[in-house]
C-alpha cells in the first residue's frame, strides 16, 4: 500500500455540522473508524478531497435502551456493541455479527455506521493501483466492463458487512440526517443490488443511528463462513430471527451477506409459519435462500461453495434457534 | 509453553548460571522485539533519503523493446532513474545458474518483474515518475503451468534451456526394478501441491548510501544472506567488495524468501549510486509476493513397494516443479526432492526423475523445508494408504522401516544420530493413538480423525554454495580493557534465535556471567563472513564455531591466569568469572584481573573459532550429490487430531503432538517455538495457503486473500524433545526448525480421511474441496439407495 495522500481534515462537533461541511466539500468522505476506508484510500480505491471525522460527535456514540427499542448510534464501535449486555442478551445476532468482524484491533475502532456502509468487495477491485492498471481496471473504478461477468452492464462487487444481516433479521430501522432533516427507513431500504451504488443515501447524508425492536419473543443468531477464524470478510453470512409460540413457528426472518451487492432479506418464507418446523420447512428455507443468492466470482473461493454453505447456515441456524426456543 | 518439563542434561555452566547450553531462556534480543525498540530496516533513520520506487511489469511474457524514461526524468524532484541498461551483469544465488537481471533486459518473464526504478524527493513524485515511464513491448505467449511450458511448441523463456526445463534430474540408487519385483504390494499415486509463499511478517525494505567521493556503498537490508548480497552487489555494480559494506538490522522472519540476493537489493544500490546519495526502498506486501521465491507448484507421481510386513523394497518418484521465470535456488530444490527421499527410513532402492520447469510466474526458491516438503507429503500419504491395505497401523509400519545410526544411505548421506523411534513412541503414547485411532465415529455433522507422519531435514548443507576454501563458519570473540567479551558473528538472526544460541554456547564454554557477553551481528565491516541463515545450518555450524572460539579464548585466559597466579596452566582451576590455584582455592583472581593480564603486551584480543564440514560428509559422487548432504538430520514424528464440520467442509485442528529429535536442545524454549512455528506454517500450506495467478497476475498477493492461519486457527501444539546427542553437533545439537514442517500435511490428510472417508491427494485441503467431496458422497449414497 502507498502512504496516505494529502487531504483536508475536518472534525465537526455535531451531526448537523458534519452534514453542512459535506455540503461545502462535496468530494469529502465521512470517516469514523477508518478500518475499511483507510486501506482503500492507500490502495487508490478512494479519492478523498477532505475527511470529515465523525469521532467527536457525541450524539453518534450512544447506545440507548428504551422500553421496546434499542437505539445504537452509528458511531458506536463494534467492540462496544458486541460487549453490550442488552445486545448480548436480547439481540444476540447483532453481538455475534459485530464480534465476527476482522480482529480485536479493528473492532476497537470500527463503527456500526462504517460496517453498514462498507464498500462492496471484489477480487478484481480490492487490489493495488498497479494490479488494476495491469488488468485494465473495471467499471467500479477507473475502467469499463465487469471482470467477473464479462458482458454485464452492472457491477457485482459483493456487500460483506456482518452486522447488516443481523439487523435486517431483527427488523431494524435507520435514522438518516440530510440537508432536509432526519428521516427514517427500514434497513433494507438503505441498500440496492448494485456493486457501484450499493447505498441509497444521497450525497452528504449521514447515518445517525439504528433502531432495533426489543421483543423477547424473537430469538436470533448470526454465523458466517470464512477461510480463517478471524480477519476474513464473510464468504457467506446468515442471520436468522425466529419466533416460536406454543410449538408453532410464528415468525421467521432470514438475511444473508456476502452473496449479493447488498445484504439480502430472504422472501417467501410465509409457508413455513403456523406450524412446527419440519424437514419440508427447512427444504423450503433452503430453496428460497438459494433463489435469492446472487453470489458471483468476486472472491477466490468457489461460488458453488459460497452458495452451498449459505443454505447450510440458513437451515442450521433456523433449526438451532427452533430447538433452543422450545 | 506446553512442552512437558523434562530433566535437562544440564552442564555445569548451565547449572551455575542458568545461562549455558540446555537452559530454557528467552531470546537475548527478545526484550527489544516485544517492547518495540528493535530497529528493522524500515525503522532506520534515513535523514534526507530519497524515496525509491520500482516499476514492475504488467506483462507476463514480452520482448522489452524500449523503456522510455525521458518524460519521467523531466519531473522536478526526480533524482535518478535506473533501468536494465544500468546493469548488464546477471546474478543468482547458484554460481552456475545466474540468469536474472535486477532490472529486466530485453525480455520480461513475469507480471511484477522490475523494469525500472526511480529515486525522487518524495513518494508522490516517485509514483508520478513511474507513471510517465513508457514501455514498448512485443508480447509473447506465456505459460502459467508446467505442462504448457513444456509443450513442444512453447516459446523458450531462456534460449539455453530446451523444453523450458531448467534442470532435469535422473538417478537411481539400488535396484528399483528388483525391489518392486520382490514387493508384496506395489502402488502408484499422483499428488498435487499448490505453490505457497513465505508470508514473513516484515515486508521487504532496503536502504542504500553511496558516498561518491570515496566510491563507497553501504546497504542495509532484510536479508538472511548478507554475504551473498555483498558478493552480488560487487558483481552487479562492478565494484570492489572492499568498497561495499552490508549491514543486516533486525529482520522479521525470512523462511527462505531472503536466502538469495534479491533484485531490490541491487536496485536500491544502483539508485543510490546514480543519485549519489541515500535511497530508501520500502516495498508493499504485494511486492513481496511478486518477489516470491516460495515453494513451487508441484506434481508428484510416486510408486512404493512394500513387503507384507510393511518393510520398504523400492520407491520411484517423478516430481515436476513449476519454478517460475528464473533460476534462483531452483536446481537445488529439485535435487533436494530426490535426495531426501532418503535418510528417513531404511529404503533399499530409489529411482528419481525430477523436472524443474520455467514458467511466466514469479521465481520460486527456497522455503522452510526446502524441496522436501511436497515429496514428503506424497511419500507419507502413500505409505499410509498402503499400510491400510496391508492391515498395518501407521505408526507400526514406520517402526518397521527405521534406520540404525550410524549409517550411510544409498545415495551417500551419513546418518550419525537417529531418534525417530523415540519420537514415534512418544507420539503414540501422548496422542492416545492405540486407544483412539479409527474409533472416533461421526457425531451429527461432525467427523473426527487422527493422523500421523514422520519427517526430517538437514542441519545445514555440508557443501556450501560458493566454494572458497574458507571455513563453513567463523566466529570472533573480542576482549578488551573493559573485560567485556564481544561475540562477532555474521550469522543472520532473522527471528529464529541464532544470536541466543551462540551466546549460550559461549557462556557455556567460558563459564562466564551471561551479561559479560555482548553480541554484534551482521555488519561486514566488523563481523566475520558467514554463509547465511539457510538450510538450518547456523546452530550446527556456527554453534560449533562459537564453541571453538570460546575454547580458543579460554586457552589464552587460562594462560593469563597462570601467569598472574604464578603457577602452571595445569594448576589453574577455571571458574569462569575468575580462576584459582587448584591446590589452593584461596589464591583466587577475578575475571577483570585475568583479562588485564591477557592484554599485557598484545592489547585487544580477537580470537577466532571456525567450523568446516569434513569432505566425507559432503554427499555422494553423483552430479548434484552434494544437495542433501549434511552432518546431522533432525527427525520428527507428529500426530494431528481434527474435527471436520462435514456440511461446511471446515476443518478444526483440535491438537497436534510433535516429537523432535534435535540432537540436544541448547535452548528448549527456542526448540519448542521453532517446532510450533514449523507446524503452524505446515498448517497454512495444508489448509488454506496458495498463490493464485490469473493470466500470470497474482490474485492473492495480500494477507486478506492469501490465507495465513490466524492465532484463532492455531491448535495446542505439544512438543516433546528427543535428545539423540549427535556426535558432531555442538553439545550434540542438530536442526529443529524445518524438519517438523513437512510431516504435517500428510498427518492432516490422514486425520481428514478418518473424519470424512476421503483421502485428499492435493494441497491445500480447503473447505470448498471437502464440501465438493461431501456433495459427491451424498449423491453417491442417494444413487445407491435408488438402485437398491
Amino acid at each position: 500500500m502507498n502512504s496516505l495522500p494529502e487531504f483536508n481534515y475536518l472534525r465537526p462537533a455535531t451531526a448537523a455540522d458534519a452534514v453542512r461541511m459535506h455540503a461545502a466539500n462535496p468530494a469529502s468522505h465521512y470517516i469514523a473508524g477508518g478500518t475499511d476506508l483507510m486501506p482503500n484510500i492507500r490502495r487508490g480505491l478512494v479519492t478523498i478531497g477532505a475527511a470529515i471525522d465523525l469521532g467527536a460527535i457525541t450524539e453518534l456514540a450512544d447506545i440507548v435502551e428504551q422500553a421496546d427499542t434499542l437505539r445504537i448510534g452509528s458511531g458506536v464501535t463494534l467492540a462496544r456493541i458486541a460487549a453490550h449486555p442488552a445486545v448480548q442478551a436480547r439481540l444476540p445476532a447483532i453481538a455475534q455479527g459485530a464480534l465476527s468482524v476482522a480482529g480485536p484491533t479493528h473492532r476497537a475502532g470500527a463503527t456500526l455506521g462504517g460496517n453498514l456502509c462498507l464498500d462492496t468487495r471484489c477480487n478484481y477491485y480490492n487490489q493495488s493501483e498497479a494490479w488494476r492498471a495491469g488488468n485494465n481496471y473495471c467499471m467500479k473504478r477507473d475502467g469499463e466492463g465487469c471482470r467477473v461477468a464479462k458482458k454485464s452492464k452492472r457491477c457485482y462487487a459483493a456487500f460483506c458487512g456482518d452486522v447488516a444481516p443481523a439487523l435486517i433479521a431483527l427488523g431494524a430501522e435507520v435514522e438518516i440526517l440530510g440537508a432536509e432533516g432526519v428521516r427514517r427507513q427500514t434497513l433494507p431500504e438503505l441498500y440496492r443490488d448494485d456493486g457501484m451504488k450499493w447505498l441509497t443515501l444521497a450525497s452528504g447524508e449521514l447515518l445517525l443511528a439504528v433502531r432495533v425492536p426489543l421483543d423477547d419473543a424473537w430469538v436470533s443468531a448470526y454465523e458466517k463462513v470464512r477461510m480463517r477464524g478471524a480477519i476474513d470478510f464473510p464468504l457467506a453470512g446468515v442471520a436468522v430471527a425466529l419466533r416460536r409460540e406454543k410449538g408453532v413457528l410464528t415468525g421467521l426472518r432470514i438475511a444473508c451477506t456476502g452473496v449479493a451487492s447488498q445484504p439480502l432479506a430472504i422472501d417467501g418464507l410465509d409457508a413455513v409459519l403456523g406450524k412446527p418446523l419440519d424437514d419440508a420447512s427447512l427444504a423450503l428455507i433452503s430453496e428460497q435462500a438459494d433463489l435469492a443468492n446472487r453470489s458471483m466470482k468476486t472472491t477466490l473461493v468457489d461460488v458453488l461453495y459460497r452458495r452451498g454453505v449459505s443454505l447450510v447456515l440458513a437451515k442450521r441456524l433456523t433449526q438451532r434457534l427452533w430447538d433452543a426456543a422450545a | 509453553m506446553n512442552a512437558p518439563d523434562r530433566k535437562l542434561k544440564l552442564t555445569p555452566a548451565a547449572k551455575k548460571s542458568g545461562r549455558g547450553v540446555g537452559a530454557r531462556l528467552p531470546f537475548v534480543d527478545g526484550v527489544e522485539k516485544v517492547t518495540g525498540t528493535a530497529r528493522y530496516t524500515a525503522d532506520l533513520t534515513a535523514n534526507g533519503a530519497l524515496v525509491g520506487k520500482i516499476l514492475r511489469s504488467p506483462y507476463a511474457h514480452a520482448e522489452l523493446l524500449e523503456v522510455d524514461i525521458s518524460e519521467a526524468l523531466k519531473l522536478p524532484g526526480v533524482r535518478a532513474i535506473v533501468t536494465g541498461a544500468d546493469c548488464d551483469v546477471p546474478y543468482g544465488v547458484i554460481p552456475i545458474a545466474q540468469n536474472e537481471f535486477p532490472l529486466a533486459r530485453g525480455r520480461i518473464r513475469y507480471v511484477g518483474e522490475p523494469i525500472a526504478a526511480v529515486a525522487a524527493v518524495d513518494e508522490v513524485t516517485a509514483n508520478l515518475a513511474l507513471s510517465r515511464i513508457r514501455l514498448r513491448v512485443r508480447e509473447l505467449p506465456a505459460y502459467f503451468n508446467a505442462v504448457d511450458a513444456r509443450a513442444a511448441d512453447a516459446v523458450l523463456l531462456h534460449e539455453n534451456k530446451p523444453g523450458n526445463i531448467e534442470r532435469a534430474v535422473h538417478n537411481e540408487f539400488g535396484d528399483t526394478a528388483a525391489g518392486f519385483a520382490v514387493a508384496d504390494l506395489v502402488r502408484e499415486e499422483n499428488y498435487d501441491c499448490a505453490e505457497v509463499h513465505h508470508a514473513m511478517m516484515e515486508p521487504n525494505a532496503a536502504l542504500a548510501t553511496y558516498e561518491p567521493e570515496r566510491g563507497h556503498l553501504t546497504l542495509w537490508s532484510v536479508t538472511q544472506v548478507p554475504y551473498y548480497v555483498h558478493l552480488t552487489l560487487a558483481q552487479c555494480l562492478k565494484m570492489e567488495a572492499a568498497h561495499i559494506r552490508v549491514i543486516k538490522p533486525f529482520v522479521g522472519g525470512g523462511f527462505g524468501h531472503r536466502v538469495e540476493p534479491l533484485n531490490f537489493e541491487v536496485i536500491v544500490a544502483l539508485l543510490a549510486r546514480a543519485a549519489r546519495g541515500t535511497v530508501r526502498l520500502l516495498m508493499t506486501r504485494e511486492e513481496a509476493f511478486l518477489t516470491h521465491r516460495g515453494r513451487p507448484e508441484t506434481q508428484i507421481r510416486i510408486k512404493l513397494g512394500l513387503k507384507r510386513d510393511g518393510r520398504m523394497t523400492a520407491c520411484q518418484a517423478e516430481v515436476v516443479q513449476r519454478g517460475g521465470a528464473y533460476g534462483g535456488y531452483g536446481l537445488v530444490t529439485i535435487l533436494y526432492s530426490g535426495a531426501l527421499l532418503n535418510g528417513l527410513y531404511e529404503l533399499p532402492a530409489v529411482k528419481y526423475d525430477g523436472y524443474r520447469v520455467y514458467s511466466n510466474t514469479p521465481p520460486c526458491g527456497a522455503m522452510r523445508g526446502h524441496g522436501t516438503v511436497n515429496i514428503r507429503f506424497a511419500f507419507e500419504s502413500l505409505l499410509d494408504t498402503m499400510a491400510a491395505e496391508l492391515g498395518l497401523d501407521s505408526i507400526e509400519i514406520r517402526r518397521r522401516n527405521l534406520l540404525r545410526a550410524p549409517t550411510e544411505t544409498i545415495n551417500g548421506l551419513k546418518v550419525m544420530s537417529y531418534g525417530l523411534g523415540d519420537c514415534l513412541d512418544w507420539v503414540e503414547r501422548a496422542s492416545g493413538w492405540k486407544e483412539r485411532k479409527g474409533k472416533f465415529g461421526q457425531t451429527g455433522s461432525t467427523g473426527k480423525g487422527l493422523g500421523m507422519a514422520c519427517s526430517h531435514f538437514v542441519s545445514g548443507s555440508a557443501k556450501p554454495v560458493h566454494f572458497t576454501g574458507q571455513p563453513h563458519a567463523t566466529i570472533a570473540l573480542r576482549l578488551d580493557f573493559d573485560g567485556g567479551v564481544t561475540i562477532l558473528t555474521g550469522a543472520a538472526d532473522i527471528g529464529q534465535g541464532s544470536s541466543t544460541i551462540i551466546t549460550q554456547i559461549v557462556t557455556e564454554v567460558l563459564g562466564v556471567d551471561y551479561r559479560r557477553l555482548r553480541l554484534i551481528a551482521n555488519d561486514s565491516a566488523l563481523t566475520p563472513k558467514d554463509n547465511g541463515s539457510y538450510s538450518s545450518r547456523v546452530t550446527f555450524m556456527v554453534g560449533n564455531a562459537a564453541a571453538d572460539a570460546a575454547q580458543n579464548l579460554k586457552k589464552l585466559l587460562v594462560a593469563a591466569a597462570a601467569r598472574r597466579l604464578k603457577v602452571t596452566e595445569a594448576e589453574v582451576e577455571w571458574h569462569g568469572e575468575g580462576a584459582a590455584v587448584a591446590a589452593d582455592p584461596d589464591r583466587h583472581i577475578p575475571f577483570e584481573d585475568i583479562a588485564e593480564e591477557a592484554l599485557v603486551g598484545v592489547g585487544m584480543l580477537t580470537v577466532n573459532g571456525t567450523f568446516t564440514c569434513p569432505v566425507e560428509f559432503q554427499g555422494g559422487k553423483q552430479r548434484g550429490g552434494a544437495v542433501g548432504s549434511t552432518m546431522g538430520f533432525s527427525y520428527a514424528a507428529q500426530a494431528v487430531e481434527v474435527s471436520v464440520d462435514l456440511d461446511l467442509g471446515k476443518i478444526t485442528i483440535d491438537k497436534v503432538w510433535c516429537a523432535i529429535d534435535c540432537g540436544f536442545a541448547i535452548n528448549p524454549m527456542s526448540v519448542e517455538g521453532q517446532v510450533q512455528g514449523a507446524i503452524w506454517m505446515g498448517m497454512g500450506q495444508a489448509m488454506s495457503e496458495e498463490t493464485v495467478y490469473e493470466n500470470g497476475r497474482h490474485k492473492a498477493a495480500n494477507f486478506m486473500d492469501y490465507g495465513v492461519p490466524t492465532i484463532i486457527d492455531s491448535p495446542e501444539i505439544e512438543v516433546h524433545i528427543v535428545e539423540s546427542m549427535d556426535p558432531n553437533g555442538p553439545f550434540g545439537a542438530k536442526e529443529a526448525s524445518e524438519g517438523p514442517l513437512s510431516g504435517f500435511m500428510s498427518a492432516l490428510a490422514a486425520a481428514v480421511e478418518e473424519a470424512t472417508g476421503h483421502r485428499f491427494r492435493m494441497l491445500p485441503i480447503t473447505p470448498e474441496k471437502i464440501f465438493a467431496v461431501r456433495q459427491e458422497q451424498i449423491a453417491a449414497a442417494v444413487a445407491n439407495e435408488v438402485s437398491k
